[in-house]
């Protein structure tokens, strides 16, 4: 496949995803230069949506390994069925089968349980592979990680080596819970993501909610970017702020007044703290917004 | 006649020598990013930034640099991209950015408005749009006047849109304040500090209850052990473990408040009070020349008797009176924190009292905030103390600070 900024840009536009040249061009050298792309920021401010994105530009599957403290490899690439190993132990026991015959086969593919890691490896054509909330995991997994981004094969002793055949197109995110290894940024292209502009949300508003009065999904952007300044605990994503354009139109909202403000505030914020803070300035926001 | 190989290798040095770190790989990307992306301005930045530029907080500096080398845009400056994607809005009517083919000739001289350090915050905004950020968060880029960016002649980008990179530009001014050296603090700093403390002390307690709670070795978890067995047919193959308990560890800080050590010793105690809940017990002290016991009480720490912030620093004396105390104060789990730049006024340093004190705790550990290049100057008696601590440790910023402490904790 011929990747053009183009047609990168193109795929973006098709999938709704509301975007600028940074982000354009991160993807496009990702995909030409076959380096995985690592993108930060704040928490809701559409990483992970990215990866899809991509993943439907390519019309190709999304792969995602989702990171946990404590992630190991047995969750991340592979482990054993040892049920069904047992159960074929146990079937031919009964049969009188020899060791030799029977460890031929418990050992194969048929009994390897593929977790997000090898699935990619093993895909017989490019996936995207998403590495979600790589910050989670915990150092030894990240250089696990860095082992495997460098070739895209995994030794299993019992299998030999899998390589794969067609690299996958990697994504990594991060929030920044701790800071990711040196090497592990030289490895990777940098794009970092931050809460959309007013006008970048009003579209986006636009675009997802249009049975919102275009007005009110102005007013609705300009709300939202005024209280992520307000130094929340949790400032509202724009999935959340989707949800709320659509509580707003599902009202019937007609205009942004204190009123409105308050009857669907907790679709936007999550937070007992947030929520009492935005509360209390409610009516000077909703008169700002206008 | 200079290739565009050398052009980028020539600007990639400027950018190492404006601190950022860039490996001989990266560099490679660099030039297969721009033969991917072509010339054209814009694209030829953003391929430079994606694959030079790790990290949102080096960005600024990126910009300015590559502006400084590749020529900056045309008149109609509305050109930085930045995060919210469009940067033309119709209130503030600005035209399209210019997207011309670079001039590929680096520019011999800055133009005048290039010159001029800006304050973050100064782009223009639209009435009563971001009085709610003044509201709550006034004063937050006040001191990215004195930061280290801004002595390399950073400018903060012009025409930002004022709604965007709120947080890049939060991320960035906290990353800028945790280089800057203690040394360097003014008022104003350390009240950047302060503000900036509250994410701090949470990554910080992130970071310290993580290496706590990562349950390798320690002891097995019989039940989750047998309930992991039953998918094994009985065979105890993946033994799970506990998750580990908080050490038993009491911490016990000695921070010397006199003059230019303040600020550090002053963010020493509040950053480990915000993560008390990792210790067993953590009692603060503070000094000049004798003990005074430090709470915190919402916020405000409280010195009980008040240090005479006038006298000289006396380490000696403060040892002595630590050591007297000992009895309710120091067990084999007492980990002791010395913040201070063991600058004694020629008094006796008393290194045989701290070398006691080693042997009947769990360990000291001494943290200088003062530049290297200075210690054992002077009056300095650090290389005295340096001999009975278990680690001495510099800690001339906000980083090296956090650093230290996970280090020790």
């Amino acid at each position: 496949m011929d990747v053009t900024r183009g047609f990168v840009a193109e795929g973006l536009t098709r999938a709704r995803y509301v975007t600028n040249e940074r982000v354009t061009m991160a993807i496009f050298l990702a995909l030409v230069l076959e380096k995985p792309l690592l993108i930060e920021g704040p928490a809701g401010a559409g990483k992970t949506e990215i990866a899809k994105v991509l993943a439907g530009t390519l019309s190709t599957d999304l792969i995602r390994l989702q990171c946990y403290e404590g992630l190991d490899e047995a969750r991340a690439l592979y482990e054993w069925n040892y049920q069904k190993q047992l159960l074929r132990l146990q079937a031919d026991e009964d049969e009188g089968k020899k060791w030799e015959q029977v460890s031929e086969h418990i050992f194969s593919r048929d009994y390897l349980l593929e977790r997000p890691l090898l699935k990619a490896i093993t895909a017989p054509r490019t996936v995207v592979l998403l590495i979600d909330e790589i910050d989670k995991a915990d150092e030894e997994f990240e250089a696990f990680l860095l082992e495997l981004l460098s070739d895209f094969q995994v030794s299993i002793p019992e299998l030999g080596t899998l390589k794969a055949r067609e690299r996958p197109v990697v994504v990594l995110t991060s929030n920044r819970a701790r800071e990711l290894s040196e090497a592990l940024r030289r490895r990777c292209l940098h794009l970092f993501i931050d809460f959309p502009g007013i006008e970048q949300e009003r579209r986006i508003i636009e675009l997802k909610v249009p049975d919102l009065d275009a007005r009110l999904a102005a007013e609705a952007a300009r709300f939202v970017g005024a209280i992520r300044k307000l130094g929340l605990h949790k400032p509202p994503s724009i999935a959340e702020t989707l949800d709320w354009a659509r509580a707003l139109a599902k009202l019937g909202v007609n205009e942004l007044d204190a009123e409105a403000i308050r009857s669907a505030l907790s679709v936007l914020l999550k937070h007992e703290d947030d929520r009492a803070k935005v509360e209390s300035k409610a009516s000077s926001l909703a008169t700002r917004s206008r | 006649m200079t290739t565009l190989r050398d052009r980028l290798i020539t600007f990639i040095d400027e950018l190492r020598r404006a601190d950022i770190r860039i490996s001989v790989a990266e560099s490679i990307d660099a030039m297969n990013a721009v033969v991917a992306a072509g010339l054209e301005r814009i694209a030829m930045r953003e391929a430079l930034a994606a694959s030079l530029i790790k990290d949102e907080a080096d960005r600024a500096t990126f910009d300015s640099a590559f502006d400084n080398y590749f020529g900056a845009p045309p008149r109609e400056r509305g050109t930085h991209p930045d995060q919210s994607g469009q940067t033309v809005s119709a209130a503030s009517g600005r035209g399209r950015p210019g997207e011309n083919p670079v001039s590929v000739e680096p520019q011999a001289k800055p133009r005048p408005e290039d010159g001029k350090s800006r304050g973050k915050h100064e782009a223009e905004s639209k009435p009563g749009s971001d009085e709610a950020a003044r509201e709550e968060g006034a004063g937050e880029g006040e001191t990215s006047q004195q930061n280290e960016h801004a002595e390399q002649g950073v400018e903060a980008r012009e025409d930002r849109h004022e709604d965007s990179g709120i947080e890049a530009d939060r991320a960035a001014q906290m990353r800028a304040l945790e280089r800057m050296p203690f040394e360097r603090y003014t008022v104003v700093e350390y009240e950047a500090a302060r503000e900036a403390l509250a994410p701090l002390v949470r990554r910080f307690r992130i970071r310290l209850g993580r290496r706590l709670r990562t349950a390798r070795g320690g002891r097995i978890d019989l039940r989750r052990t047998i309930r992991a067995a039953t998918q094994r047919g009985g065979l105890l193959i993946d033994l799970k473990h506990r998750a580990r308990r908080p050490r038993h560890v009491d911490l016990v800080i000695l921070a010397d408040v006199s003059g230019s050590v303040r600020y550090a010793a002053e963010l020493l105690l509040e950053l480990t009070a915000g993560a008390r809940g990792c210790f067993h017990r953590v009692r603060s002290f503070v000094f000049v020349d004798h003990l005074c016991e430090a709470t915190f009480e919402s916020g405000h720490l409280l010195m009980e008797p008040a240090p005479d912030l006038y006298a000289r620093s006396d380490f000696g004396r403060v040892l002595v009176e630590l050591w007297d105390r000992r009895a309710g104060l120091l067990t084999r789990s007492t980990l002791v924190v010395i913040m201070g730049d063991a600058r004694n006024n020629r008094r006796p340093a008393r290194a045989d009292v701290l070398a006691e004190i080693a042997r009947s705790c769990r360990g000291v550990v001494w943290l200088n905030p003062e530049d290297l290049a200075r210690w054992g100057t002077g009056d300095s008696a650090i290389n005295q103390y340096a001999r009975a601590v278990d680690k001495l440790i510099p800690v001339r910023n906000l980083r090296e600070l956090q650093k230290a402490l996970l280090r020790v904790a």
